[in-house]
Protein backbone atom coordinates (compact mmCIF):
# COMPACT_ATOMS: atom_id res chain seq x y z
CA UNK A 1 0.00 0.00 0.00
CA UNK A 2 1.41 3.40 -1.28
CA UNK A 3 -1.20 5.38 0.27
CA UNK A 4 -2.51 6.40 3.56
CA UNK A 5 -6.68 6.64 4.51
CA UNK A 6 -8.59 9.65 4.26
CA UNK A 7 -11.96 10.52 4.43
CA UNK A 8 -14.35 13.11 3.09
CA UNK A 9 -15.66 16.53 4.96
CA UNK A 10 -17.60 19.07 3.47
CA UNK A 11 -14.60 21.27 2.17
CA UNK A 12 -13.01 17.90 0.10
CA UNK A 13 -15.87 16.36 -0.77
CA UNK A 14 -16.25 17.60 -4.31
CA UNK A 15 -12.92 17.46 -4.78
CA UNK A 16 -12.55 13.58 -3.82
CA UNK A 17 -15.79 12.97 -6.38
CA UNK A 18 -13.67 13.90 -9.35
CA UNK A 19 -10.26 12.43 -7.89
CA UNK A 20 -12.92 8.89 -8.02
CA UNK A 21 -13.70 9.53 -11.44
CA UNK A 22 -10.64 10.47 -12.74
CA UNK A 23 -10.73 14.24 -12.62
CA UNK A 24 -8.09 16.60 -10.44
CA UNK A 25 -10.24 19.32 -10.04
CA UNK A 26 -8.85 23.10 -9.07
CA UNK A 27 -10.80 26.10 -8.92
CA UNK A 28 -11.30 28.60 -11.13
CA UNK A 29 -12.94 32.19 -10.19
CA UNK A 30 -16.27 33.19 -11.76
CA UNK A 31 -15.48 36.75 -12.66
CA UNK A 32 -12.05 36.15 -14.63
CA UNK A 33 -11.36 33.01 -14.97
CA UNK A 34 -8.12 32.41 -13.03
CA UNK A 35 -7.06 29.16 -11.35
CA UNK A 36 -6.37 28.15 -8.02
CA UNK A 37 -5.32 25.39 -5.48
CA UNK A 38 -7.75 23.09 -4.72
CA UNK A 39 -7.98 24.35 -1.01
CA UNK A 40 -8.56 27.84 -1.58
CA UNK A 41 -11.07 30.00 -0.13
CA UNK A 42 -11.12 32.94 -2.64
CA UNK A 43 -9.64 33.51 -5.73
CA UNK A 44 -5.57 33.19 -5.56
CA UNK A 45 -5.18 35.98 -8.25
CA UNK A 46 -8.49 38.63 -7.68
CA UNK A 47 -10.22 37.63 -4.49
CA UNK A 48 -13.51 36.70 -5.85
CA UNK A 49 -15.27 33.85 -3.71
CA UNK A 50 -17.41 32.90 -6.74
CA UNK A 51 -15.51 29.35 -7.22
CA UNK A 52 -15.88 26.90 -9.61
CA UNK A 53 -14.38 23.19 -9.55
CA UNK A 54 -12.95 22.65 -12.98
CA UNK A 55 -10.64 19.52 -13.78
CA UNK A 56 -6.92 20.32 -13.98
CA UNK A 57 -5.25 18.73 -17.59
CA UNK A 58 -3.74 16.52 -15.57
CA UNK A 59 -0.48 17.71 -16.52
CA UNK A 60 2.72 19.30 -14.31
CA UNK A 61 6.51 19.68 -13.82
CA UNK A 62 8.33 18.87 -11.41
CA UNK A 63 9.38 21.25 -8.33
CA UNK A 64 11.08 19.57 -5.89
CA UNK A 65 11.36 16.30 -3.91
CA UNK A 66 12.33 14.48 -1.37
CA UNK A 67 13.24 10.87 -0.07
CA UNK A 68 10.92 9.80 3.08
CA UNK A 69 12.76 6.65 3.96
CA UNK A 70 9.93 3.15 5.69
CA UNK A 71 9.63 3.37 8.63
CA UNK A 72 10.48 -0.08 10.79
CA UNK A 73 7.65 -1.55 12.65
CA UNK A 74 6.40 -3.82 11.02
CA UNK A 75 6.31 -7.55 12.84
CA UNK A 76 10.17 -8.72 11.83
CA UNK A 77 10.66 -4.95 12.44
CA UNK A 78 11.88 -4.53 8.69
CA UNK A 79 11.74 -1.16 7.23
CA UNK A 80 8.54 -0.33 4.88
CA UNK A 81 9.43 0.59 1.15
CA UNK A 82 10.35 4.46 0.78
CA UNK A 83 8.50 6.81 -0.93
CA UNK A 84 8.92 9.97 -2.80
CA UNK A 85 6.69 13.22 -2.03
CA UNK A 86 7.22 15.86 -4.57
CA UNK A 87 5.63 19.18 -5.36
CA UNK A 88 4.43 19.80 -8.44
CA UNK A 89 3.55 23.15 -10.37
CA UNK A 90 0.39 21.89 -12.50
CA UNK A 91 0.28 23.34 -15.79
CA UNK A 92 -2.44 25.94 -15.09
CA UNK A 93 -0.42 27.29 -12.33
CA UNK A 94 -1.09 25.89 -8.92
CA UNK A 95 1.40 23.84 -6.97
CA UNK A 96 0.34 20.25 -5.42
CA UNK A 97 2.03 18.05 -3.09
CA UNK A 98 1.88 14.10 -3.35
CA UNK A 99 3.91 11.22 -3.62
CA UNK A 100 5.12 9.92 -6.68
CA UNK A 101 5.19 6.59 -7.65
CA UNK A 102 7.12 4.10 -10.15
CA UNK A 103 9.49 6.79 -10.23
CA UNK A 104 13.52 6.22 -9.37
CA UNK A 105 14.37 9.34 -7.21
CA UNK A 106 17.85 8.57 -8.65
CA UNK A 107 16.59 10.04 -12.40
CA UNK A 108 14.34 12.82 -11.31
CA UNK A 109 15.11 16.40 -12.51
CA UNK A 110 13.53 20.00 -11.59
CA UNK A 111 11.55 21.15 -14.83
CA UNK A 112 10.10 17.31 -15.91
CA UNK A 113 7.02 16.86 -17.04
CA UNK A 114 4.23 14.64 -14.60
CA UNK A 115 1.30 13.83 -15.07
CA UNK A 116 -1.34 13.15 -12.40
CA UNK A 117 -2.56 9.88 -11.23
CA UNK A 118 -4.86 8.36 -8.42
CA UNK A 119 -4.64 5.24 -6.28
CA UNK A 120 -6.86 4.16 -3.80
CA UNK A 121 -6.76 2.67 -0.84
CA UNK A 122 -9.68 0.01 0.76
CA UNK A 123 -11.72 2.12 3.18
CA UNK A 124 -10.63 5.43 2.57
CA UNK A 125 -11.20 7.96 -0.96
CA UNK A 126 -9.36 7.59 -4.26
CA UNK A 127 -6.49 10.14 -3.97
CA UNK A 128 -4.24 12.52 -6.58
CA UNK A 129 -0.34 11.21 -6.91
CA UNK A 130 2.13 12.05 -9.49
CA UNK A 131 3.69 9.67 -11.71
CA UNK A 132 6.77 10.51 -14.82
CA UNK A 133 4.76 11.80 -17.43
CA UNK B 1 12.83 55.43 18.47
CA UNK B 2 10.43 56.48 21.28
CA UNK B 3 10.93 59.92 22.50
CA UNK B 4 11.20 59.10 25.82
CA UNK B 5 14.98 57.52 26.42
CA UNK B 6 14.02 56.23 29.65
CA UNK B 7 11.26 53.90 28.42
CA UNK B 8 13.72 52.29 25.82
CA UNK B 9 13.41 48.09 25.85
CA UNK B 10 16.00 46.25 27.21
CA UNK B 11 15.92 42.68 27.97
CA UNK B 12 17.23 42.63 31.79
CA UNK B 13 16.82 38.95 32.70
CA UNK B 14 17.24 35.27 31.26
CA UNK B 15 16.22 32.22 32.75
CA UNK B 16 17.32 28.69 31.61
CA UNK B 17 15.84 25.39 32.95
CA UNK B 18 17.80 22.02 32.90
CA UNK B 19 17.05 21.49 29.02
CA UNK B 20 17.30 18.06 26.99
CA UNK B 21 16.66 14.82 28.29
CA UNK B 22 14.39 15.82 31.59
CA UNK B 23 11.67 13.84 32.05
CA UNK B 24 8.80 13.82 35.00
CA UNK B 25 8.08 17.12 34.69
CA UNK B 26 5.10 19.42 32.75
CA UNK B 27 5.96 22.30 30.27
CA UNK B 28 4.20 24.38 32.34
CA UNK B 29 6.73 23.49 35.38
CA UNK B 30 9.22 23.85 33.24
CA UNK B 31 7.90 27.42 32.20
CA UNK B 32 7.16 28.65 35.91
CA UNK B 33 10.87 27.53 36.93
CA UNK B 34 12.20 29.71 34.15
CA UNK B 35 10.55 32.51 34.91
CA UNK B 36 11.43 32.56 38.69
CA UNK B 37 15.03 32.09 37.69
CA UNK B 38 14.87 34.97 35.06
CA UNK B 39 13.48 36.88 37.60
CA UNK B 40 16.56 36.30 39.89
CA UNK B 41 18.55 36.62 37.42
CA UNK B 42 17.81 40.16 36.81
CA UNK B 43 17.61 41.17 40.40
CA UNK B 44 14.02 41.48 40.90
CA UNK B 45 11.13 39.78 42.33
CA UNK B 46 8.05 38.08 40.87
CA UNK B 47 6.22 40.92 42.19
CA UNK B 48 7.48 43.39 39.76
CA UNK B 49 6.60 41.83 36.83
CA UNK B 50 2.97 43.47 35.25
CA UNK B 51 3.19 41.10 32.22
CA UNK B 52 3.20 37.99 31.27
CA UNK B 53 3.54 36.66 27.69
CA UNK B 54 3.52 32.88 26.95
CA UNK B 55 4.14 30.78 24.62
CA UNK B 56 3.98 26.66 24.13
CA UNK B 57 5.91 24.23 21.76
CA UNK B 58 4.64 21.11 20.78
CA UNK B 59 3.46 19.56 24.09
CA UNK B 60 0.96 22.73 25.00
CA UNK B 61 0.08 23.12 28.56
CA UNK B 62 1.86 26.59 28.80
CA UNK B 63 -1.08 29.46 29.17
CA UNK B 64 -2.70 31.85 30.97
CA UNK B 65 -2.95 29.97 33.76
CA UNK B 66 0.87 30.14 34.41
CA UNK B 67 -0.13 33.46 35.96
CA UNK B 68 -1.86 31.69 38.68
CA UNK B 69 0.78 29.02 38.96
CA UNK B 70 3.11 32.11 39.87
CA UNK B 71 0.34 33.97 41.96
CA UNK B 72 1.22 37.37 39.50
CA UNK B 73 -1.10 40.05 40.49
CA UNK B 74 -2.51 42.76 38.80
CA UNK B 75 -0.59 42.19 35.82
CA UNK B 76 -0.94 45.16 33.02
CA UNK B 77 -0.04 42.68 29.94
CA UNK B 78 -0.74 39.00 29.66
CA UNK B 79 -1.33 37.11 26.52
CA UNK B 80 -0.99 33.58 24.69
CA UNK B 81 1.31 34.31 21.60
CA UNK B 82 2.18 32.15 18.98
CA UNK B 83 4.14 32.25 15.61
CA UNK B 84 5.82 28.45 16.13
CA UNK B 85 9.79 29.28 15.77
CA UNK B 86 9.30 33.06 15.79
CA UNK B 87 7.47 33.22 18.76
CA UNK B 88 10.44 34.14 20.98
CA UNK B 89 11.47 36.75 18.94
CA UNK B 90 7.29 38.22 19.00
CA UNK B 91 7.22 38.34 22.37
CA UNK B 92 10.16 40.16 23.11
CA UNK B 93 8.74 42.54 19.98
CA UNK B 94 5.27 42.88 21.89
CA UNK B 95 7.12 43.49 25.45
CA UNK B 96 8.91 46.10 23.72
CA UNK B 97 6.47 47.95 23.08
CA UNK B 98 4.47 47.51 25.81
CA UNK B 99 7.54 49.40 27.98
CA UNK B 100 8.37 51.77 25.17
CA UNK B 101 4.28 52.76 25.72
CA UNK B 102 4.42 52.79 29.49
CA UNK B 103 1.71 50.25 29.11
CA UNK B 104 3.84 47.73 31.60
CA UNK B 105 7.11 48.13 33.47
CA UNK B 106 8.29 44.40 33.49
CA UNK B 107 7.44 41.73 30.88
CA UNK B 108 8.01 38.14 31.52
CA UNK B 109 7.98 36.30 28.33
CA UNK B 110 8.25 32.41 28.26
CA UNK B 111 8.44 29.55 26.20
CA UNK B 112 8.24 25.77 27.46
CA UNK B 113 8.03 22.56 25.74
CA UNK B 114 8.16 19.05 27.27
CA UNK B 115 7.64 16.68 23.59
CA UNK B 116 10.13 13.87 25.33
CA UNK B 117 9.33 10.90 27.67
CA UNK B 118 11.50 8.33 28.17
CA UNK B 119 10.84 5.53 25.04
CA UNK B 120 8.94 7.66 22.59
CA UNK B 121 12.18 8.47 19.96
CA UNK B 122 12.57 12.20 18.88
CA UNK B 123 11.79 11.61 15.58
CA UNK B 124 8.27 10.64 16.68
CA UNK B 125 7.53 13.53 17.98
CA UNK B 126 7.97 16.15 14.91
CA UNK B 127 7.44 13.38 12.04
CA UNK B 128 3.51 13.28 11.85
CA UNK B 129 1.31 10.66 10.63
CA UNK B 130 2.89 8.57 7.76
CA UNK B 131 1.18 7.07 5.04
CA UNK B 132 0.91 3.44 4.37
CA UNK B 133 1.11 2.72 8.29
CA UNK B 134 -2.42 1.24 9.29
CA UNK B 135 -1.16 -0.49 12.12
CA UNK B 136 -3.36 0.37 15.49
CA UNK B 137 -7.17 1.36 14.19
CA UNK B 138 -7.57 5.17 14.01
CA UNK B 139 -9.85 7.34 13.28
CA UNK B 140 -9.37 8.22 9.61
CA UNK B 141 -8.29 11.79 9.00
CA UNK B 142 -10.27 14.06 6.88
CA UNK B 143 -9.51 17.78 5.47
CA UNK B 144 -6.95 18.45 2.79
CA UNK B 145 -4.24 18.23 5.85
CA UNK B 146 -5.35 14.45 6.00
CA UNK B 147 -5.38 14.33 1.97
CA UNK B 148 -1.87 15.49 2.33
CA UNK B 149 -0.65 13.39 4.77
CA UNK B 150 -2.45 10.06 3.45
CA UNK B 151 0.01 10.54 0.32
CA UNK B 152 3.29 11.08 2.47
CA UNK B 153 3.27 14.94 2.51
CA UNK B 154 3.27 15.42 6.36
CA UNK B 155 6.03 16.52 8.92
CA UNK B 156 8.30 19.48 9.25
CA UNK B 157 10.88 17.02 8.53
CA UNK B 158 9.66 16.25 4.61
CA UNK B 159 7.89 19.67 4.03
CA UNK B 160 11.63 21.63 4.85
CA UNK B 161 13.30 18.75 2.69
CA UNK B 162 11.52 19.79 -0.09
CA UNK B 163 12.12 23.58 0.48
CA UNK B 164 15.77 22.29 0.54
CA UNK B 165 16.21 20.56 -2.26
CA UNK B 166 14.62 23.58 -4.27
CA UNK B 167 17.47 25.52 -3.27
CA UNK B 168 19.62 22.94 -4.01
CA UNK B 169 18.19 22.63 -7.48
CA UNK B 170 18.68 26.61 -8.04
CA UNK B 171 21.69 27.27 -6.83
CA UNK B 172 23.33 24.33 -6.81
CA UNK B 173 24.09 23.65 -2.88
CA UNK B 174 25.25 20.24 -1.82
CA UNK B 175 24.65 18.06 1.18
CA UNK B 176 28.31 19.20 1.85
CA UNK B 177 27.08 22.72 2.43
CA UNK B 178 24.62 21.68 4.89
CA UNK B 179 27.25 19.29 6.44
CA UNK B 180 29.64 22.50 7.07
CA UNK B 181 27.09 24.33 9.37
CA UNK B 182 26.44 20.83 11.36
CA UNK B 183 30.09 21.11 11.71
CA UNK B 184 30.67 24.59 12.53
CA UNK B 185 28.05 24.58 14.75
CA UNK B 186 29.35 21.49 16.85
CA UNK B 187 32.53 23.30 17.58
CA UNK B 188 30.72 25.98 19.17
CA UNK B 189 28.74 23.65 21.17
CA UNK B 190 32.20 21.77 22.29
CA UNK B 191 32.82 25.30 24.31
CA UNK B 192 28.77 25.23 25.10
CA UNK B 193 28.86 23.63 28.83
CA UNK B 194 24.88 24.33 28.21
CA UNK B 195 25.10 22.13 24.66
CA UNK B 196 23.61 18.43 24.56
CA UNK B 197 25.89 17.33 21.79
CA UNK B 198 29.37 18.40 22.45
CA UNK B 199 32.00 15.49 21.19
CA UNK B 200 33.37 16.65 18.18
CA UNK B 201 31.73 16.35 14.13
CA UNK B 202 33.03 15.82 11.06
CA UNK B 203 31.92 16.10 7.63
CA UNK B 204 32.12 12.40 6.95
CA UNK B 205 30.24 12.12 10.56
CA UNK B 206 27.37 14.05 9.13
CA UNK B 207 27.23 12.36 5.66
CA UNK B 208 27.50 8.73 7.37
CA UNK B 209 24.49 9.93 9.15
CA UNK B 210 21.29 8.11 8.17
CA UNK B 211 18.48 9.76 6.02
CA UNK B 212 15.90 11.28 7.97
CA UNK B 213 14.29 12.81 4.93
CA UNK B 214 16.65 13.04 1.93
CA UNK B 215 18.31 15.29 1.01
CA UNK B 216 18.49 15.82 5.38
CA UNK B 217 20.75 13.44 6.62
CA UNK B 218 20.18 12.84 10.71
CA UNK B 219 23.02 16.07 11.70
CA UNK B 220 20.49 18.06 9.47
CA UNK B 221 18.05 18.20 11.59
CA UNK B 222 17.63 19.83 15.52
CA UNK B 223 17.74 17.74 18.22
CA UNK B 224 14.10 18.00 20.52
CA UNK B 225 14.78 19.11 24.42
CA UNK B 226 12.24 19.33 27.19
CA UNK B 227 12.67 22.75 29.70
CA UNK B 228 12.17 25.94 29.20
CA UNK B 229 13.56 29.70 28.88
CA UNK B 230 12.16 33.15 29.95
CA UNK B 231 13.28 36.43 29.11
CA UNK B 232 12.73 39.83 31.17
CA UNK B 233 11.78 42.69 29.04
CA UNK B 234 12.12 46.12 31.37
CA UNK B 235 12.96 49.74 30.17
CA UNK B 236 16.31 51.74 30.13
CA UNK B 237 15.40 53.28 33.21
CA UNK B 238 14.55 50.51 34.97
CA UNK B 239 17.36 48.28 34.28
CA UNK B 240 19.67 50.87 35.61
CA UNK B 241 18.97 49.80 39.09
CA UNK B 242 19.28 45.80 38.22
CA UNK B 243 21.60 42.86 38.09
CA UNK B 244 22.66 42.19 34.76
CA UNK B 245 24.16 44.33 31.82
CA UNK B 246 21.56 46.05 29.94
CA UNK B 247 20.75 44.09 26.64
CA UNK B 248 19.09 46.56 24.41
CA UNK B 249 16.27 45.61 21.95
CA UNK B 250 17.80 48.30 19.27
CA UNK B 251 15.34 46.91 16.47
CA UNK B 252 12.73 44.53 15.99
CA UNK B 253 10.62 43.09 12.37
CA UNK B 254 8.11 40.43 11.60
CA UNK B 255 7.55 38.79 7.87
CA UNK B 256 5.01 36.47 7.43
CA UNK B 257 5.10 35.98 3.41
CA UNK B 258 1.72 34.33 3.42
CA UNK B 259 2.78 31.94 0.40
CA UNK B 260 0.19 31.37 -3.05
CA UNK B 261 2.09 28.10 -3.64
CA UNK B 262 1.53 29.19 -7.10
CA UNK B 263 3.95 29.60 -10.36
CA UNK B 264 6.81 31.55 -9.56
CA UNK B 265 6.55 30.86 -5.91
CA UNK B 266 9.72 31.55 -4.16
CA UNK B 267 9.43 28.86 -1.46
CA UNK B 268 12.76 27.30 -0.36
CA UNK B 269 14.40 30.04 -2.29
CA UNK B 270 13.71 32.99 -0.51
CA UNK B 271 12.81 33.24 3.46
CA UNK B 272 10.71 35.99 5.63
CA UNK B 273 14.04 37.17 6.81
CA UNK B 274 14.69 38.92 3.11
CA UNK B 275 11.79 41.69 4.42
CA UNK B 276 12.19 41.47 8.49
CA UNK B 277 16.05 41.58 8.32
CA UNK B 278 16.46 44.67 6.68
CA UNK B 279 13.32 46.41 8.86
CA UNK B 280 14.64 45.41 12.18
CA UNK B 281 18.64 46.68 11.03
CA UNK B 282 16.78 49.59 9.90
CA UNK B 283 14.86 50.53 12.76
CA UNK B 284 17.79 49.95 14.76
CA UNK B 285 20.05 52.33 12.73
CA UNK B 286 22.83 49.97 11.64
CA UNK B 287 23.86 47.87 8.97
CA UNK B 288 24.62 44.72 8.22
CA UNK B 289 28.49 44.77 8.38
CA UNK B 290 28.01 46.55 12.10
CA UNK B 291 26.41 43.02 13.03
CA UNK B 292 28.90 41.27 15.35
CA UNK B 293 27.30 38.22 16.19
CA UNK B 294 24.33 36.39 14.42
CA UNK B 295 22.33 33.71 15.92
CA UNK B 296 19.95 32.09 13.24
CA UNK B 297 17.07 29.74 13.90
CA UNK B 298 18.39 26.48 12.75
CA UNK B 299 15.61 24.04 12.80
CA UNK B 300 17.99 22.62 10.05
CA UNK B 301 20.98 23.02 8.30
CA UNK B 302 19.49 24.51 5.00
CA UNK B 303 17.36 27.32 7.57
CA UNK B 304 20.96 28.57 8.97
CA UNK B 305 22.29 28.58 4.90
CA UNK B 306 18.93 29.96 3.72
CA UNK B 307 18.73 32.84 6.28
CA UNK B 308 22.39 34.12 6.20
CA UNK B 309 21.48 34.77 2.37
CA UNK B 310 18.58 36.47 2.87
CA UNK B 311 19.89 38.87 5.90
CA UNK B 312 22.73 39.35 3.18
CA UNK B 313 25.43 38.09 5.31
CA UNK B 314 26.27 36.21 0.88
CA UNK B 315 24.74 36.93 -2.30
CA UNK B 316 20.89 34.94 -2.78
CA UNK B 317 22.27 31.23 -3.88
CA UNK B 318 26.02 31.81 -2.80
CA UNK B 319 25.48 30.26 0.82
CA UNK B 320 26.45 26.70 0.15
CA UNK B 321 30.07 28.47 -1.09
CA UNK B 322 29.75 31.01 1.80
CA UNK B 323 29.35 28.11 4.55
CA UNK B 324 31.68 25.50 2.58
CA UNK B 325 34.74 28.04 2.68
CA UNK B 326 34.72 28.20 6.50
CA UNK B 327 32.71 31.23 7.29
CA UNK B 328 31.14 29.81 10.20
CA UNK B 329 32.50 28.01 13.12
CA UNK B 330 34.61 29.58 16.26
CA UNK B 331 37.94 30.24 13.40
CA UNK B 332 35.09 31.89 10.94
CA UNK B 333 34.75 34.84 10.19
CA UNK B 334 31.07 35.44 10.62
CA UNK B 335 30.73 34.66 14.29
CA UNK B 336 26.99 32.67 14.08
CA UNK B 337 25.31 30.55 16.18
CA UNK B 338 27.47 30.70 19.22
CA UNK B 339 26.04 28.66 21.43
CA UNK B 340 25.57 25.32 18.75
CA UNK B 341 21.96 26.12 18.23
CA UNK B 342 19.66 23.62 17.87
CA UNK B 343 21.62 21.53 15.94
CA UNK B 344 23.88 20.83 19.06
CA UNK B 345 23.25 22.60 22.08
CA UNK B 346 19.42 22.63 22.92
CA UNK B 347 15.77 23.01 21.16
CA UNK B 348 13.55 25.94 22.59
CA UNK B 349 12.46 27.10 19.57
CA UNK B 350 12.79 30.73 18.98
CA UNK B 351 14.13 30.51 22.60
CA UNK B 352 17.27 29.32 21.35
CA UNK B 353 18.98 31.79 19.43
CA UNK B 354 17.50 34.34 21.61
CA UNK B 355 18.97 33.28 24.76
CA UNK B 356 22.28 32.94 23.11
CA UNK B 357 22.48 36.42 21.73
CA UNK B 358 21.37 37.50 25.54
CA UNK B 359 24.45 35.77 26.96
CA UNK B 360 26.66 37.39 24.11
CA UNK B 361 25.64 40.86 24.06
CA UNK B 362 26.39 40.47 28.30
CA UNK B 363 29.97 38.72 27.26
CA UNK B 364 29.02 35.60 29.40
CA UNK B 365 29.41 33.61 26.83
CA UNK B 366 32.85 32.41 28.62
CA UNK B 367 35.11 30.01 26.31
CA UNK B 368 32.67 30.61 23.26
CA UNK B 369 32.64 34.66 24.18
CA UNK B 370 32.31 36.56 20.70
CA UNK B 371 34.39 39.79 20.44
CA UNK B 372 33.29 42.16 19.67
CA UNK B 373 29.50 41.46 20.54
CA UNK B 374 27.94 45.20 20.72
CA UNK B 375 25.75 44.25 18.08
CA UNK B 376 23.67 40.73 17.73
CA UNK B 377 21.20 39.55 15.19
CA UNK B 378 18.55 37.54 16.43
CA UNK B 379 16.38 35.21 13.84
CA UNK B 380 13.09 33.30 14.25
CA UNK B 381 12.33 31.13 11.98
CA UNK B 382 8.28 29.28 12.01
CA UNK B 383 5.59 27.36 10.56
CA UNK B 384 7.40 25.61 7.24
CA UNK B 385 8.98 29.00 6.48
CA UNK B 386 5.67 30.95 7.04
CA UNK B 387 6.39 33.13 10.31
CA UNK B 388 9.88 35.39 10.93
CA UNK B 389 10.85 37.38 13.36
CA UNK B 390 14.01 39.96 13.70
CA UNK B 391 15.71 41.06 16.74
CA UNK B 392 18.61 43.53 17.00
CA UNK B 393 20.20 43.63 20.26
CA UNK B 394 23.10 45.14 21.58
CA UNK B 395 25.69 46.55 24.39
CA UNK B 396 23.97 49.96 23.96
CA UNK B 397 22.16 52.06 21.89
CA UNK B 398 23.71 53.09 19.02
ZN1 LIG C 1 -9.91 35.48 -9.90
Amino acid sequence: MTVGLVGRDATTAAFFDGAAAGQFLIRRCSPAGHASRPQVRQCSTCGSTELRWVPASGGARLVSWAVVPGRRGGEDDAPGPSIVVVVGELDEGPWWWSQIVGADPGSLAEGQRLRIGFEGAEGGEVVPVFEVA
Amino acid sequence: MPANLDRRPVIAGLGMTELGQVYGRSAASFAAEAVRLAVADAGCTLGDVDGLLTSNGSSGGVGLGLQRDLDLHDLKLLSEMHGYGSTAGAMVQVASMAVQAGMAEMVACVFADAPLRPGRSAGDVYSGPRAGTGRAERRIPTGWGGLLAATGVSGANTLYALAARRHMLRYGTTTEDFGAIAVAQRAWAATNPLAQMREPLTLADHQASRWIVEPFHLLDCCLVSNGGIAVIVTSEARARSLAQPPVHVLGWAQSHPGRLFDRDENFGLVTGAAQSGPAALGMAGVTLAEVDVAELYDCYTYTVLVSLEDYGFCEKGEGGAFVSGGALGPDGKLKCNTGGGQLSSYYMWGMTPLSEAVIQVRGQGGARQADPHDVVLVSGNGGILDHHATLVLGTGPP
